[in-house]
């Protein structure tokens, strides 16, 4: 019976900038089955916080400090965060 | 309690050793010329160039009266160490110091320094327009000018 039961993770998501703004909090928790993908966990963020489907091309995910494409697997120990284009200096 | 205490200083003082002539830091403190002149000098360095980006009254949206930096700040640490590494093994500087504030600063006030000193001129010089050419388009920190009618965050480059 267990085994039908399918894990899942708590992954704290760190916004930034105009990101954070927009969703009113510095940190996000997302729930997802157990070995998803940054793809997948983009997804399930956009889902849930609706206002960033405006700024879905505008932004990167880092995995441990890590620019990252779409297909990494993540687990809920990996530091992510979402990244919008960068102007520092 | 000075027994204790040894191991521990002395712990300090060899990571201080091993990372001392390549200091980096984000800050919300004041950045200080002086300060970053002193950690420059070396005897045989012939060359010293140093940038700074100071914050102006113009900005993309007016007239702005100060800008808000933002920077994932361990990120933006490990970025910023990255490219003093390739600045080393390009132009082979003697000392090297980033620091880049963040917070709100007001027009005038120095928002990044890059110092390098070198044993010739042409190195220190190149090596200082890399890093900062870099650091704009590599490390994750975000500014928001503000004036008198609104708070925007500036368009940038998207990391990759």
């Amino acid at each position: 019976m267990r085994s039908d039961i399918q894990d899942n993770d708590k992954i704290k998501v760190r916004l930034f900038a105009v990101l954070r703004e927009v969703v009113g909090e510095r940190e996000i928790i997302i729930t997802v089955p157990s070995g998803v993908t940054v793809s997948y966990l983009n997804n399930e963020i956009l889902k849930k916080y609706p206002q960033l489907n405006s700024f879905s091309n505008k932004f990167v995910t880092s995995v441990n400090c890590k620019v990252t494409t779409g297909d990494t697997v993540i687990t809920s120990s990996d530091e992510i965060a979402l990244l919008p284009p960068v102007s520092g200096g | 309690m000075i027994p204790l205490l040894l191991p521990v200083m002395k712990l300090l003082f060899c990571r201080q050793s091993a990372g001392d002539e390549f200091l980096i830091r984000i800050t919300t403190n004041h950045l200080s010329l002086q300060e970053v002149t002193r950690e420059l000098e070396d005897d045989s360095a012939g060359a010293l160039s140093i940038f700074m980006g100071n914050v102006r009254n113009q900005g993309r949206f007016g007239n702005v009266s100060e800008i808000y930096y933002e920077a994932y700040s361990e990120m933006a640490e490990e970025k910023m160490r990255e490219i003093e590494n390739e600045a080393q093994t390009k132009w082979g500087i003697k000392k090297l110091v980033a620091i880049h504030r963040i917070g709100n600063l007001k027009v005038g006030e120095t928002s990044i320094i890059i110092g390098v000193s070198s044993e010739h001129r042409h190195e220190a010089f190149e090596a200082c327009k890399y890093i900062i050419n870099n650091v704009k388009t590599r490390v994750p920190i975000w500014k928001k000018e503000i004036t008198q009618e609104s708070q925007k965050w500036t368009d940038g480059i998207l990391l990759e």
